[in-house]
């Protein structure tokens, strides 16, 4: 679930501020992920790299405290575990995955519209320069699960940080660099 | 019968004994009812087990009652509570709503409790040999995963409970439990389904109550949202469809064809007696028919009304044999029955033969026919006999007129001899030949129903909405015992899964696991928290806080540790006792699968008679056995009646005049064919049916004609009229919408032209005679 909603803040956020613009055509850059969990004080905090590209699909890589890779193009998606050992993924057998899919897809294409049927958007300035984006989601499975998504961008269409809020009170906050080459505006 | 018997005497004779048999049935009358509508319940026992049967009609059931409606909109809030409007209005008109939606809420919290029971037989190995080491990877990717399901629980860390949850099986793919509907996001709309079901009888009442409930949802929905739609499909909606259709068609062919005959009747007799007569023949007929087959089977099928009553028809030929020769023969009124009595005895012996047969058949309905037909043979002859003598005494006052005249010279012209009664029968069956070689049968139920184009379209839209297709048939899980029931049921779905992994399977054990699965789930979670440090030092090896390792395992020891059971998932989720098989010895489970496409009987029954204790019902391919087993019976049946018949016109005529006299009706059999293999018809029951009434209609030709002698009037217009009546009654149906009734008619209309154009063969060429 969260691949769609990091998708969807990370190449929609522009469109819903800035109109129509088209989505980027790749978008590459480096992450810290600190994820809260209920009962839990101590975060856990990972870093990675992820990218999207419309031949290769996208890419999610933990890289510490351990290896983990998550990739998904077009209906496949497969996985590499922590121990080393991989598995693949079938959209069609795993209903969560494709409604996932389906977001990621539909966020992807840039189509602010249909981005809005999943979510109310709210959009102010950002107080050092940029957007702040609110995304909550619109009753169904995703409010279900997420209370509300914030992302602050710097240019439409370049998150710098994006938080999820569960509705578990489970918190994940993921802070953006992006890569060089990639995604500068 | 005797003429020393008074006017008074035959009346009574005649109204005492059509009494007796009305009171006989009136006592044996069962309280249900009069009239039995359920079809099904005239096919032959299916030899099943009691679990087979039970399955059968509990399949049937829920099939059969089901009506879905689907709203959609292009605003999430609007659609929804045209939805709820929907829904309303529904269980308003007395559908019951589905609950299922609320059930599977219900069924997160017991999977809950007992969420360390539940692991697949993959996961449990899985944990079952890394340990510690393997819960620890699955927590790390369960963090790191950009697809993971967001904690739910709060206690499912390694995101277990949630694949087991994610692998339930969803009978609408893309569509997701949503309080009291299904509902899902595609093509740009918002689109809630709404399931109930009718509460009463699908193929009766319910079947308009379906339909009220949808016209009032539609209401509904067009009342709070004008923008959305409203789809709805269902048995007794096509069940409702196929009445109205049956009811308009019934009125006006029915109009068309007494009109029709009382015209061609007043025509020709000029007189109302004709009317009075062959009408109070005809009830009294169908009357007796009746009350003869409550006698015997305590009711009478509906289906049995309908065809009983088109082969007493064959009776009306009784009545213008006697017309005809009172009218135009050249007898006075008194010695009318003298002349037509070997004519109207050697018809009823022939026909009651034939007839008598079908009760060998061994199948409920052909029983009923048989017991109806004869029935009512007898009370045609016996009024004809007792009655016609003494109400029509003077002697009749209507000229003879062209009309009357025709059918002789038609006759007497066929009689000459000539060539031409050689070479056109050979022609019309040496054109039929290349018809017989396109014959084709079939005893597909669903051939002869007439689905409307429009419902079927939005039938098909639903499913494609839905991504369900309906499955062909049904899986059972027969055992002494639940248990091993669903180990077969999972061995079955292991066996699907691997084999055609784009099955979705849908069975008691996808919500219930058996308790040697949950044992072996319990077990290995056993085993990943028996070593406290060692699960620490897994965490703590991949990074994890040893705080999530001890939160782990405090949860676990919190847990409870008790296996899942039936009692809880029934309660929970009382829809799931559908998969249960009441009334069945030990344990049966019905189960099936669905696809995105039609998915193929032959396949499941493969994966069915690969795994130990199951079995594949294919509901349909069952009745198209059973019909085609009553096709072919009733055929054979008719043909041993016929060479019986065979044998009581040589004796009664010699063989070389029963020859002559068999050969018109089996020409006209044969033309009947070969035209319905030309026109792409399928031979069915309903078919068999016609033949019967045409090869009985044919024999009744040319006994009247024998025994009448080509010279003589009134037979060549009895038999005129008959053939004529018959092909306004029957022949009317070929314009049938319905297949079933369409193919009848065509039969008939085929038949009867070809039995009257070939009647007079059944005579000597002239001067012959």
């Amino acid at each position: 679930m969260r691949l769609a909603l990091c998708s969807l803040a990370l190449t929609c956020a522009g469109a819903a501020a800035a109109g129509p613009a088209a989505p980027p055509a790749n978008f590459a850059a480096d992450f810290v992920q600190t994820r809260t969990l209920p009962g839990f004080s101590t975060p856990l905090v990972s870093h990675g790299d992820m990218g999207y590209d419309a031949n290769h699909g996208f890419h999610w890589e933990i890289n510490s405290p351990y290896h983990y890779v998550f990739e998904m193009n077009g209906k496949q998606a497969h996985e590499e575990l922590p121990d080393g050992s991989k598995r693949d993924l079938d959209p069609d057998q795993t209903p969560w995955l494709a409604a996932v899919e389906h977001i990621f897809i539909s966020a992807l294409s840039g189509n602010r519209a249909e981005l809005q049927r999943y979510f109310s958007l709210a959009s102010r300035p950002a107080s050092g320069g940029g957007n702040e984006l609110t995304l909550t989601p619109k009753p169904g499975a995703i409010a279900n699960a997420i209370s509300r998504i914030e992302v602050t961008e710097s240019a439409p269409g370049r998150p710098q940080h994006l938080e999820i809020f569960e509705t578990s009170g489970g918190h994940m906050d993921i802070r953006f660099i992006p890569a060089e080459g990639h995604g500068k505006p | 019968m005797s003429r020393r018997l008074s006017s008074p005497a035959r009346w009574s004779l005649w109204l005492v004994s059509l009494a007796l048999l009305c009171a006989t049935a009136g006592a044996r009358l069962q309280l249900r009812g009069i009239v039995d509508t359920d079809i099904l319940s005239m096919l032959p026992p299916q030899e099943d087990s009691v679990a087979v049967a039970a399955a059968t009609t509990q399949s049937r059931q829920a099939f059969v009652n089901e009506v879905l409606l689907l709203v959609d909109g292009d605003d999430e809030t609007a659609a929804r509570q045209a939805a709820i409007a929907a829904a309303d209005a529904v269980v308003a008109a007395g559908l019951k709503p589905d609950d299922s939606g609320r059930s599977i809420d219900r069924l997160l919290a017991v999977y809950q409790k007992h969420r360390y029971a539940l692991l697949d037989d993959a996961a449990a190995a899985r944990l079952a040999q890394g340990g510690a080491a393997a819960l620890a990877t699955d927590v790390a990717t369960s963090l790191a995963s950009p697809a993971g399901m967001v904690d739910a629980f709060g206690s499912d860390p390694g995101g277990h409970l949630s694949r087991f949850l994610s692998d339930l099986p969803r009978p609408y793919p893309g569509f997701l439990p949503d309080g009291p509907f299904f509902s899902a996001q595609k093509d740009g709309k918002y689109w809630f389904l709404i399931r109930s079901q009718v509460s009463a009888a699908a193929f009766a009442e319910g079947a308009g109550q379906a339909a009220h409930a949808v016209v009032a949802a539609r209401a509904a929905v067009a009342k709070a949202c004008p923008r959305c739609d409203l789809e709805a499909t269902g048995a007794p909606l096509f069940a409702d469809a196929a009445r109205h259709a049956a009811q308009t068609e019934s009125i006006w062919l029915s109009l068309a064809s007494t009109l029709l005959i009382m015209v061609l009747i007043a025509y020709i007799f000029r007189s109302f007696a004709p009317h009075v007569l062959a009408g109070a023949q005809l009830l009294a007929s169908v009357l007796a028919a009746t009350a003869a087959v409550i006698v015997v089977f305590g009711s009478i099928q509906v289906i049995t009304l309908v065809f009983g009553t088109t082969l007493i028809g064959i009776a009306i030929d009784y009545a213008f044999l006697y017309f005809a020769e009172y009218w135009f023969g050249d007898r006075a009124p008194s010695e009318v029955m003298r002349a037509v009595r070997p004519g109207l005895y050697m018809g009823l012996a022939t026909g009651v033969v034939a007839f008598a047969f079908l009760l060998l058949a061994g199948f409920p309905a052909l029983t009923q026919f048989a017991v109806f037909s004869v029935a009512g043979l007898i009370e045609a002859a016996l009024m004809v006999v007792l009655i016609f003598p003494v109400s029509l005494r003077k002697f009749p006052q209507v000229p003879v007129h062209p009309a009357v005249l025709w059918p002789q010279r038609f006759i007497q012209t066929a009689c000459r001899g000539s060539r031409w009664r050689l070479i056109l029968p050979a022609a019309a069956l040496l054109l039929c030949i290349p018809g017989w070689l396109m014959l084709r049968t079939s005893d597909d139920v669903r051939g002869l129903q007439n689905l409307p184009p429009q419902m079927l379209a939005t039938d098909g839209h639903i499913r494609e909405t839905l991504g369900q297709v309906p499955p062909p048939g049904f899986f059972l899980s027969e055992a002494r015992g639940l248990q091993q029931a669903l180990r077969q049921e999972e061995a079955l779905f292991g066996r699907i899964a691997a084999g055609a992994p784009g099955f979705a399977t849908l069975g008691l054990s996808r919500f219930l696991p058996s308790d040697a699965r949950q044992q072996r789930s319990l077990a290995a979670w056993q085993g990943v928290f028996a070593d406290p440090r060692a699960l620490r030092a897994a965490f703590i090896h991949l990074g994890l806080p040893k705080e999530l390792a001890d939160h782990s395992l405090a949860e676990w020891q919190a847990a409870d540790h008790s296996l899942l059971t039936a009692g809880e998932v029934s309660a929970a989720a009382p829809d799931l006792d559908t998969f249960r098989v009441a009334g069945a010895a030990g344990a049966t489970l019905l189960s099936t699968v669905t696809g995105r496409s039609d998915v193929e009987s032959s396949a499941l029954a493969a994966y069915a008679a690969a795994t130990p204790g199951m079995s594949f019902v294919d509901p349909l391919g069952r009745i198209a056995a059973t019909f085609q087993r009553l096709r072919v019976r009733a055929t054979w049946l008719v043909i041993l009646g016929y060479l019986l018949i065979s044998a009581l016109l040589v004796w009664r005529y010699g063989r070389r005049e029963a020859l002559r006299m068999l050969y018109p009706p089996l020409l006209a059999l044969g033309v009947t064919l070969g035209m319905l293999g030309w026109l792409g018809e399928p031979v069915n029951i309903f078919v068999v049916v016609a033949l019967i009434l045409i090869l009985g209609l044919g024999r009744d030709y040319a006994v009247f004609l024998r025994e009448g002698g080509a010279a003589r009037r009134s037979p060549a217009l009895a038999v005129s009229l008959s053939a004529l009546t018959m092909l306004f009654s029957f022949g009317l149906l070929a314009v049938s919408s319905i297949p079933a009734l369409h193919v009848f008619g065509i039969a008939t209309l085929v038949g009867i032209l070809a039995s009257y154009l070939s009647a007079p063969l059944s005579l000597p060429p002239s001067g012959r005679a």
